[in-house]
This record gives structure tokens, C-alpha cells and sequence, in this order.
């Protein structure tokens, strides 16, 4: 019974409808999912056997880390798993060579059938209908008939889409779209998926935190859409090298696929300056091993940047990062967006702001971080065609060299996280908390990070300087913004600064459950320095260049603490 | 691709690097912009810089100001299968950008890498017993490199911290300069362990905010190379130091020890770099103000020692 509840619902699947040709990858996926599984299942073994030290010492490795974890999860589901998992910690050392191995294939085949997804065409079409109109019903359901007949142009208004998108589309039908952007939110895989299917875009997979899998409707349309389950409990070696393989294999059959190469999502507000890539990597692995077997495939990498002016969780990820637990506090299981209340108010608070939310593609690049024109050709910066294949030959002849990838791996991640730098889109919030953070450490020169962020209703700002700092530093945006060094939401690049001032209060008010700032006679009181720290870190890069003479020293301040970050 | 390698520059360097590889038994392509001497039975002088797009491993024996250009033609000719080596000790712009980033931002070429340490053309040039790092992301660069221009006498060995390597090298410049400079205004031995081994510290200091591990300057990039300019291995640095504590003016220096010197340039982009990022760099600072002749040599002396002192 446990099992059954545990396992996603999926359709049975002799009712769906056959793909179409020029279908997305992701609409052959079921046909496809046993042999993908039984070829990762082929590969990992691959890559042990014949290493008995190795085998030994990764089958070993990963079930003392799984009696550990299991013990200590001690729930119906650890029992099972740990008993199969105890009774192979006992035997191996007596096993012969083939015995290991079948048991390695044993538990390869466990790992990969937790991880694979699942793809319901039906479940997304049902999904493409109905998305838009829970979404508006959940913000605001006294809409709900009138946006019917319209629509639901609400949606539409609150989350913009900006960037290459017509070239994406183009690209998505010559290779394999690798989505990396920034991180900010656990609802950004949704409101990606929104933004996709909204843009006509196709769906890409995706590994979801096992986690979000626990509430059954959100795990019936997740598992049928194609995520597919990433268990962050797991530590063991072999596990990791079972999930890298899923998802290298998945680019290499040609299907679109997104990863968060910030891995978590990012505490301190800031945009992600260092990036691992971590799963992302995979993409270069497995355009090698396409080209290795004649396969010419491209893979475009797509770094995107989603801005909030409101953050679900802004409250619980700053005091996170406050407290310095951001790494090891991997997985938060107790922040605002697992309190539907919380969700509910934010939605609803976020219906009332226009363009709340800006998603923004930047240019597609190679996996060897060269631009791609409109014909999906890798250009060098002589202007010319360059042979992506080049890359990965060594005298001529295409290798797959796990050393030589890490090192473009490397390299792919400074260059995605140069493009977020540039594709950062300023939100009003974010520059009114700026203004107002800078002038509270202005006013408190002689108190560290952690005394400031204590001082709650004790400084003031007078309202026309905030406006007046405000507009000056817009304009410094705005001609940042010509410079392509950074964009400039639509509030900030349209309003005066009276009326972007008057949005961040409103914004501010009312969702988050402490005050951020609020009125007293002339004067802006600050009242909450977490959350303005948070909405203005986005703006520490810029700090210095943004500052006025009197507020320079404030800004030194500001960038020194944003090193840290 | 064959076995073959090219050097672009046909200076004292791109010789040595030529004649270690024709010993390692490769064809060698050298183009240069005003040939010195004539080919040999292994080394090939070529007209145009796209013939030597036939080679695989390519080097860059060119003085920093003269890269950047050159990469942008040589690398019309060029893809990704290429592997780039420079054995420069420059770095241009203000944000000190090191010469692989010119190289992979000019060129379709991402597999690059540097060639640095102790090093010396004449060395390379007759197979003396002698060692270097390459430094390169991508270990395929640093094998290549290995195969070749290892011989039984030299040791190559390999990190993969590239930037690291090529500052450490750069920094290696500047210092060999105030070396050169020290034992011309007659400092003794303690007083250059002294300035050397701070003068470094202040380097790695810096080389690690731009992105490079600090055991890369204390390994043959860094000490290793200083090592050997401190006991004079006669390289030009030295010389130009010697130049500038006996008064010769800044423009006469150049002329005299025969082409362009990159430590001076260094000096100056480093102390600026130094001052707008904030790093602790006095000892770089004063370098750059004496080689500029904004300070005297007794003053300097004075200054160095006068500072106050404090945990290492």
C-alpha cells in the first residue's frame, strides 16, 4: 500500500495519443523510458567493471552511506531498502567479481527507476489549459469569469518574458536546449514551465528535489511533465554518478532539459557569481559522446535570469544566509512555500503589482561558450562558422575525455555567469531597498553587518531624498542598461521616481510578515534590514558605481559585505 | 594533424622553444615578423601565419602588447581542435586581463594554457638540465606541451590553476626588476631576501583575488622563477633594474637592453590595479614609482625599510 501511494499516478499509457513528428523529444518519452533506463544501467556498470578496487570501494561507499541514511530516516519506505542495503554491506567482501556486479547492476536499476520521470502528453495539454486559469484563480478568483473571456491576460501582465525567444524556438528544433538560470525560488521551475509553454517554447526536463514530490497533485503533474526525481538525502558516490548519467543521456537523445547550475536556491539574494554547474555539465559530456558516434546534434546552452520584485521566501533565505547555514542547509523543508497560506497571499499579493516578474533569456551559446547565430551555427570572434565538433577531437579524431570536459565545464560556468551579470533585470523593489539600505549604513557607520541588521524603526529617511536618490540612481541604471551591462524592468525604466517609491511601499506591504519600511510623517522608517538586504543585494556589483559623493563610503561597505556572499 | 608544432615569434625564446622541440624529434612551423637566422633541417620558417594552422600545438613567444593582434589573424586559420601556449610574462588592461583570456577571447581556441618558471631561452635552446610548469585547465594541454619539449634534461611539470601561473610569472617580472635594481643601488643579500619574499607575498595576495591559489606562487611559476633571478640567471629584467639604479632615463633603459621589457609595464598596471581595488601592495607600489623615476633610489631604499612592521 505504502508503495503504491509513494509511486506517481500515471495513465494508462494505451490510451495516449501517438507523438507527431516534429513533437518535442519529451512527447516519445514513455516509449523511451526502459530503454533509457536500461542504457544508463549499462553505462554506470560499464564504467565500473573491470576496476574491481573501484567497484568494491563504490558499492561499499554507498551502502554504508545508505544504512546510515535509512536508519536514521527510519520511515516504511527505509525498511525495505535498508534490510536489501544491510544484507549487501554483509556479503561483499565475500563476493566473487561477477557477483559485485550484478549486485552494482541491482542497484543501478533501483536508483535510475526512482530517478527517471515520466511524460503524459495529455497531462500536458490538460496542463497548457488549465495552468493560467488555477494560476488566476488562486491570485485572484473574483476574475476567474472575466478572464476567461479574456483570456487570462492577467497572467500575462504579471510575468514578462524578454530575450531571444523567437531564435530559441528555432534552436529548439536543430539541437538540444540546456536551460540554466539563476535561482531564486522554488517557484521558479514553475513559473518557467508557465513562461515555456505561454512562449510556445517546448517542455524541457528537469530534476526536482524528491521533496516536491510529497504533495501527490503537485507530484502528479511534475512526474507527468517530465521532471524527473533527484533525492538530495542520497549521498553516496554511486547515486550521483547514476543521476549524471540520466541526465547526460537525456541531452544526448535530444531532449531539452533545465538545471539551476546554482545548485540551491540563492540565499543572500544575490545573483550567482560562481558557478559549478554541477548537472549542467553533463551537456558537454554529452555532445561529445554524440559526436563520438556520428551523431552531429548541437547543444545550446540558454542562461536566463528570473526576477522577482517579491520573493516567496525571501524572509527565510536571508535569515539563512545570515546565520551562514546556506550550504549546509541544503534542503528547507519548513520555508514559505510548503505553507499554502503563504503561497496564497503572495500570489494574491503579486496580482495587485504589474510585471512582478520578468524572465529573461539571454543569448544561446555553444557548449564551448561561443555565441550561435540564427541558423544555430557556433561563431567565432572572427565572425566566422567554427566546427563545434572541433572541441572535442584530438588529432583529428572525436574522444570522450571526462578531464578534458570538466575543464570546459569550468569555463561554460564563468561565461553563464558573466551572461547573468548582463541579463540581470533591475526591479523597482530592488533599487528603492537599495536606496534605502545604503542610507541606514550611511546613518550607522560604526556598526558591523550584524549590529545594522538588528536596527528595526530607528532610522529614518526623508521621502524626497529617498525619491530624489532613487531617480539618480535610475538614471545611472538606465545608462548602465545602454551599455549592456545590466537591464532595467519595465517600472523603473517608465516611472518617476515618486511613483517607483510608492510601489516598493505598496509591494512591501501586507505579504511579507513584517514590516519592510513604512511611513512615519515625511520620513521612510526602516523597519526590517533582513529583507532590504535581501531585495537590494542584487544591486551589490553596481553599488559603488550607483553611490553619490556623500553615500560613497556606504557603498565601499556595501560591496565589501557583498564579497562575502 | 601530424606531429608537428608552431612558434609564433622568432626571438631568443621562440628559438629555445623550437630547438626543444626539434631535439624531442617534432617538425617545428616558426613565423616571425623579421626572421633572425635561418631555418633548421626540422625547423620550417613560414611566410604566413596561416600555415601554421597545420600544427596542433601552437606557441606564442611574443612580447604581450604584440598577442592580442596576432591572435586575432592567426586565429582566422584556427578552430577548436587547436591548443594555444604562451610563455609571456605580460597581462593587459586594467583589470589585468592575463594573456590566455586574450587568447580565448580572439581566438575559437578554449584549449590554451602557459608556459612558465625558471625557464631561460639559452637553457631551453641547448638542452640544459632545467625545469618550467605548464599550466593549462585541460591536462591534454599540459601533455602536449610535455611531449613536446620534454627531454631527459628538462622537467615540465603541470597545474591546472592558469591564472595563478601566468601572474605569478608576471609578478616574477616585476620583481626580478626591483631584484636588478636592489643589487645595483648595492643592497645585500638580506635586505633582496627581504623585498623579494614580501614582494611576492603581495603579488599572490592579489593574484588570488583574481582568481589564482596561493601555492602556485610558491611553486616554480613563483619562488621557483624568482629563485633564479635572484641568483641572476641574466635574464633582461635584471639588467633593466641595474639600468634604472644607475640613472639611465626610462626611454634609454629599453633601447640599451635590447626589446621591449614587460615588467615595467607591469609595475605600472599591477600598482594601478593595487590601488583602485584596495589590495595591500606597498612594496608594488614603490616598485612602479621608481621605475617611473618618481622616486629616487635613495628614497626608496628609505622608504622600504622605513615602513612600519607587523605580522607577515
Amino acid at each position: 500500500m505504502f508503495r503504491l501511494l509513494s509511486r506517481p499516478l500515471r495513465l494508462p499509457a494505451f490510451l495516449g495519443p501517438a507523438p507527431r513528428p516534429d513533437d518535442p523529444q519529451i512527447f516519445r518519452f514513455n516509449s523511451e523510458r526502459a530503454p533509457i533506463i536500461s542504457d544508463v544501467v549499462r553505462r554506470v556498470v560499464k564504467h565500473y567493471a573491470g576496476q574491481p578496487d573501484r567497484l568494491l570501494y563504490v558499492l561499499n561507499e554507498a551502502g554504508n552511506a545508505e544504512v546510515r541514511r535509512l536508519a536514521s530516516q527510519g520511515d516504511m519506505e527505509a525498511g525495505e531498502a535498508l534490510g536489501q542495503w544491510k544484507r549487501l554491506v554483509r556479503r561483499l567482501g565475500k563476493m566473487d567479481e561477477q557477483e559485485r556486479i550484478d549486485a552494482l547492476r541491482e542497484r543501478v536499476g533501483d536508483f535510475a527507476e526512482d530517478i527517471a520521470g515520466n511524460f503524459d502528453p495529455r497531462v500536458y495539454a490538460l496542463a497548457t489549459r488549465i495552468v493560467p486559469g488555477v494560476l488566476t484563480a488562486l491570485m485572484s478568483p473574483s476574475e476567474v469569469p472575466q478572464q476567461l473571456v479574456s483570456g487570462f491576460r492577467q497572467l500575462d501582465g504579471l510575468v514578462t518574458a524578454e530575450g531571444p525567444i523567437d531564435k530559441l524556438r528555432r534552436l529548439a528544433k536543430i539541437g538540444t536546449l540546456v536551460l540554466v538560470p539563476t535561482h531564486s525560488s522554488n517557484l521558479d521551475s514553475v513559473a518557467l514551465g508557465y513562461v515555456l509553454m505561454r512562449e510556445r517554447l517546448p517542455p524541457v526536463v528537469y530534476g526536482a528535489g524528491k521533496n516536491l514530490f510529497s504533495n501527490p497533485l503537485i507530484s502528479f503533474f511534475m512526474h507527468n511533465l517530465g521532471a524527473y526525481r533527484v533525492d538530495r538525502r542520497i549521498s553516496a558516490q554511486l547515486y550521483k554518478e547514476v543521476l549524471k548519467t540520466y541526465s547526460c543521456m537525456m541531452i544526448e537523445r535530444g531532449y531539452h532539459s533545465l538545471f539551476f547550475p546554482g545548485g540551491t536556491r540563492a540565499r543572500s539574494g544575490m545573483v550567482e557569481r560562481r558557478l559549478k554547474l554541477g548537472l549542467a555539465g553533463t551537456g558537454v559530456e554529452a555532445f561529445a559522446r554524440n559526436q563520438a558516434r556520428g551523431v552531429t546534434r548541437p547543444v545550446y546552452f540558454v542562461p536566463a535570469t528570473l526576477n522577482y520584485a517579491l520573493v516567496l521566501e525571501a524572509e527565510t533565505l536571508i535569515e539563512d544566509h545570515l546565520k551562514g547555514a546556506g550550504q549546509s542547509r541544503y534542503i528547507i523543508e519548513d520555508d514559505e512555500s510548503s505553507r499554502w497560506e503563504r503561497v496564497y497571499k503572495f500570489m494574491h499579493k503579486l496580482t495587485q503589482l504589474r510585471q512582478a516578474m520578468v524572465l529573461r533569456f539571454g543569448e544561446p551559446i555553444d557548449p564551448f561558450c561561443n555565441p550561435v547565430d540564427d541558423a544555430g551555427r557556433s561563431i567565432a570572434p572572427s565572425g566566422r562558422p567554427v566546427d563545434p565538433a572541433s572541441y572535442v577531437k584530438r588529432n583529428g579524431v572525436v574522444t570522450v575525455d571526462p578531464a578534458r570536459d570538466a575543464g570546459y565545464t569550468r569555463e561554460l560556468g564563468e561565461a553563464v555567469a558573466r551572461v547573468y551579470q548582463r541579463e540581470t533585470v533591475i526591479l523597482w523593489t530592488q533599487l528603492v531597498a537599495h536606496i534605502l539600505y545604503r542610507h541606514l549604513v550611511h546613518a550607522t557607520p560604526e556598526l558591523d553587518l550584524f549590529g545594522r541588521q538588528r536596527v528595526r524603526g530607528q532610522v529614518g529617511m526623508p521621502r524626497a531624498q529617498l525619491e530624489a536618490e532613487v531617480g539618480a540612481a535610475r538614471d545611472k541604471l538606465l545608462a548602465f542598461s545602454a551599455a549592456g551591462r545590466v537591464q532595467v524592468g519595465p517600472v523603473l525604466r517608465t516611472q518617476s521616481p515618486q511613483h517607483i517609491v510608492a510601489e516598493a511601499l505598496k509591494a512591501w506591504d501586507g505579504y511579507h510578515t513584517r514590516a519592510v519600511a513604512r511611513e512615519v510623517g515625511a520620513d521612510i522608517m526602516i523597519e526590517d534590514p533582513n529583507l532590504l538586504l535581501f531585495y537590494q543585494n542584487r544591486l551589490v556589483p553596481l553599488a559603488e558605481e550607483l553611490a553619490t559623493p556623500e553615500t560613497e563610503a556606504a557603498a565601499r561597505t556595501i560591496t565589501a559585505m557583498g564579497g562575502r556572499a | 594533424m601530424s606531429g608537428k608544432v608552431a612558434v609564433v615569434g622568432g626571438g631568443a625564446f621562440g628559438w629555445g622553444l623550437a630547438l626543444a622541440a626539434e631535439r624531442a624529434g617534432r617538425q617545428v612551423l616558426m613565423w616571425s615578423r623579421r626572421p633572425q637566422r635561418a631555418g633548421t633541417e626540422r625547423v620550417r620558417l613560414v611566410a604566413s601565419l596561416a600555415e601554421l594552422a597545420a600544427a596542433e600545438l601552437v606557441f606564442f613567444a611574443v612580447p604581450s602588447p604584440y598577442l592580442p593582434e596576432l591572435a586575432d589573424e592567426l586565429g582566422q586559420h584556427l578552430d577548436g581542435g587547436h591548443f594555444l601556449v604562451h610563455v609571456s610574462r605580460g597581462i593587459v588592461g586594467e583589470e589585468l586581463q592575463t594573456l590566455s583570456q586574450v587568447l580565448r577571447s580572439r581566438t575559437p581556441c578554449r584549449r590554451v594554457g602557459a608556459l612558465a618558471g625558471p625557464l631561460v631561452a639559452r637553457a631551453l635552446a641547448e638542452g640544459e638540465p632545467g625545469g618550467g610548469i605548464v599550466a593549462s585547465r585541460f591536462p591534454e594541454v599540459q601533455t602536449a606541451v610535455r611531449d613536446a619539449l620534454g627531454g631527459a634534461a628538462l622537467r615540465i611539470y603541470s597545474t591546472d590553476d592558469l591564472i595563478g601561473a601566468e601572474f605569478a610569472s608576471t609578478a616574477v617580472g616585476l620583481l626580478a626588476m626591483a631584484v636588478g635594481f636592489a643589487r645595483g643601488v648595492g643592497l645585500g643579500p638580506a635586505t633582496l631576501a627581504v623585498m623579494a619574499s614580501r614582494g611576492m607575498s603581495e603579488c599572490a595576495r592579489i593574484g588570488v583575488g583574481l582568481g589564482g591559489r596561493v601555492e602556485t606562487f610558491n611553486g616554480l611559476a613563483g619562488y621557483g622563477d624568482l629563485i633564479a633571478a635572484v641568483a641572476d640567471d641574466g635574464r633582461p629584467e635584471l639588467g633593466v633594474g641595474r639600468e634604472l639604479a644607475a640613472g639611465t632615463p626610462l626611454a634609454e633603459v629599453g633601447r640599451r637592453v635590447g626589446g621591449y621589457v614587460e615588467g615595467l609595464e607591469s609595475a605600472r598596471k599591477i600598482a594601478a590595479y593595487a590601488r583602485h581595488s584596495g589590495a595591500h601592495a606597498p612594496l608594488v607600489l614603490l616598485c612602479a614609482d621608481v621605475f617611473e623615476g618618481k622616486v629616487s633610489s635613495q628614497d626608496a631604499v628609505a622608504a622600504l625599510m622605513g615602513r612600519r612592521v607587523g605580522g607577515e
